[in-house]
């Protein structure tokens, strides 16, 4: 048992570490290349002269937004997970991303047309009521549909019907406030503001404080409904919970960065791998560093691979992600919980 | 003596107005082990999961140590009352040792983390199912009769009273349900549970079993010793047989049930 431990404290340690790595790796390649040297003079002094600013201003909350959002996003395919007790659920595959996707187009489509100024708070909370309407939408589907790999093909199908309008809609509101909307409609973090990067960080610090405490129940919800009841855990309120907090954090990445693809499925998956176990209070924080390692890279994959030109993250985090949910879709037993 | 579960006019069902069985009294003491029994469909396991509140009672009463089942929570009532169902579960990357030690939930902190009397708790519930060797493996990749092992060990260190049981040895080979079965009646005998448990293989039964339940009918057909119970008439009944054919069974299973429960008293 002991040595068990060791090998966990190794692993979260070994994960800090690349993730700080990312993190200096990504501050340094872009447009416009800046030393080491530089970044930690830069990073320290706060100095705002020559490279300062694009360091500072952009590079540094886009890093920092993909860091925190893309963690969210795979803590928040691995609540989905728990809930339907199966690893083939995520927000973007589930169709919920997109649902919240929308309901941002539609907010501010119609508010700055009418000139009224949007907060971000607001967008977060358009995103959170979208999240939840998809959701509900899946959970119908769920009570019906028992096979999960169907209910799947069910939320992309969802997903596609709510990006068709997004589209739609966007394409009718050639307001210039509308113009970045495009991008962001397809996942992107270019353009994060301080003011997103900090209501992010605060959303996200409490929801998955929250969840972690939640993760004792989690725990025992693997083993069933019934097991869990009987050990005394409330059912109707574990499930209530984990659908609100996974659709607050996938909300919260939607509303600043658009739909991101399958990080929410795949990289509780690959943590699974990395860590051997699926033990709710050791995957939590795996998930949240893992999310945000690959996020990370795929979004300097973004910004740097055609630079100039960026590419949407959801296009990137496909290419690499999509392959993880193919093979885990084929070296399923198929006869696990149907 | 303390009786530690009782059902009076017990009503269960899966909807309002259609019980699946009407009328349903016992009395269950420490040390006991109950027997229910009736042909598939007759409704063994939901008035089990009724008892245990995976369903919602339709009329009646249920009482757990002296106390109406609605008065207790989630939490005081999983202390009293553990379970093996019947339903088949998937955990994924999980160890035997980890399905079972989810037993000391209701005793363990708010992150759920085992402390050493916990951990003591699931040796010995693993020893005791004989189950010790395979504690590191995979949950997964063991056979049907070992899972049914760590799944009795979970509900042994819960630590309650009351035990309740759905065909605990369904799908198992003989060796199995002997193992199985001696365990069961050593935690009634020794630690004075009170075991409540449906089960099908009847020659099993005068081992097991202080009291039988037969149900037929949509209603408790009759309650009584084994002895009483398992004969060829109520054979007839309770499993639509034809006329005669009870009492060539009477004989046959009595004999094998004896060779039984010298088997499982002597372990």
């Amino acid at each position: 048992m002991n040595s068990e431990k060791k090998k966990t404290a190794y692993l979260f340690g070994a994960l800090t570490v690349l993730l700080a790595l990312c993190f200096f790796f990504s501050l340094k390649v872009g447009s416009t290349d800046v030393t080491l040297k530089e970044l930690f003079e830069i990073l320290l002094f706060q100095d705002d002269a020559m490279y300062g600013k694009i360091i500072l201003s952009i590079r540094l909350p886009r890093v920092i937004a993909a860091m925190v959002l893309g963690g969210a996003l795979s803590v928040s395919g691995y609540l989905l997970q728990i809930f339907f007790g199966n690893p083939i659920a995520g927000p973007y595959v589930l169709g919920i991303s997109s649902g919240a996707k929308l309901f941002v187009a539609l907010c501010m489509v119609v508010l700055v047309g009418q000139q009224i100024h949007i907060s971000s708070w607001f967008m977060v909370a358009a995103a959170f009521a979208g999240s939840l309407l998809s959701m509900a939408v899946v959970m119908a589907l769920a009570g019906k549909v028992k096979n999960m790999a169907l209910l799947v093909v069910c939320g992309v199908m969802i997903g596609y019907i709510c990006s068709a309008v997004t589209e739609f809609v966007i394409t009718f509101a050639s307001d210039s406030n509308i113009v970045n909307l495009h991008n962001w409609s397809n996942g992107s973090f270019s353009g994060i503001s301080w003011e997103h990067v900090r209501i992010s960080v605060f959303i996200v610090t409490i929801t998955l404080a929250v969840t972690f405490f939640m993760s004792k129940p989690m725990g025992a919800y693997r083993l069933g409904e019934a097991y869990a009841r009987n050990m005394g855990v409330n059912i109707k309120n574990l499930r209530r919970i984990l659908i609100l907090l996974s659709s607050i954090l996938s909300a919260t990445v939607t509303a600043f960065a658009g739909p991101i693809s399958f990080v929410g499925i795949a990289v509780p998956h690959m943590m699974r791998g990395v860590m051997k176990t699926n033990t709710p209070i050791l995957m939590i924080p795996a998930c949240f560093l893992g999310g945000a390692v690959i996020t990370l890279l795929c979004d300097c994959v973004a910004r740097s691979a055609f630079a100039p030109t960026e590419l949407s993250i959801s296009a990137v985090t496909a290419v690499f992600l999509a392959p993880v949910v193919i093979y885990m879709l084929l070296t399923r037993r198929s006869n696990v919980h149907g | 003596m303390d009786k530690k579960l009782r059902t009076l006019a017990l009503d269960v069902g899966y909807q309002k107005g259609r019980p699946v069985v009407n009328r349903v009294s016992m009395d269950l003491y420490p040390g006991e082990i109950i027997a229910i029994i009736g042909g598939n469909g007759a409704g063994k396991s939901t008035v089990l999961k009724t008892i245990t509140g995976q369903l919602e009672k339709l009329s009646g009463d249920i009482r757990i140590c002296n106390r109406r089942e609605e008065e207790l929570t989630e939490e005081a009532l999983a202390k009293m009352v553990s379970m093996v169902t019947t339903e088949r579960i998937h955990p994924e990357l999980m160890s035997c040792y980890e399905v079972a030690a989810m037993g000391r939930y209701p005793y363990t902190g708010r992150l759920g983390i085992l402390g050493e009397d916990d951990k003591g708790a699931v040796t010995d519930a693993l020893r005791m199912v004989g189950a010790s060797d395979i504690a590191t493996e995979d949950f997964s990749k063991i056979s049907d009769g070992q899972r049914q092992r760590i799944m009795l060990a979970r509900a042994i260190c819960q630590d309650t009273d009351i035990l309740i049981l759905d065909e605990p040895t369904s799908f198992l080979d003989v060796q199995f349900k002997l193992d199985i079965l001696s365990v069961i009646k050593k935690l009634a005998k020794e630690r004075k549970k009170a075991v409540i448990m449906s089960i099908h293989e009847l020659e099993f039964v005068p081992a097991m079993a202080d009291k039988v339940i037969g149900i037929f009918n949509r209603q408790v057909y009759q309650i009584g010793t084994p002895r009483e119970i398992l004969r060829g008439e109520n054979l007839e009944i309770m499993y639509g047989m034809e006329k005669g054919s009870g009492s060539i069974m009477e004989e046959g299973l009595w004999q094998y049930a004896h060779s039984l429960e010298r088997l499982i008293c002597q372990k």
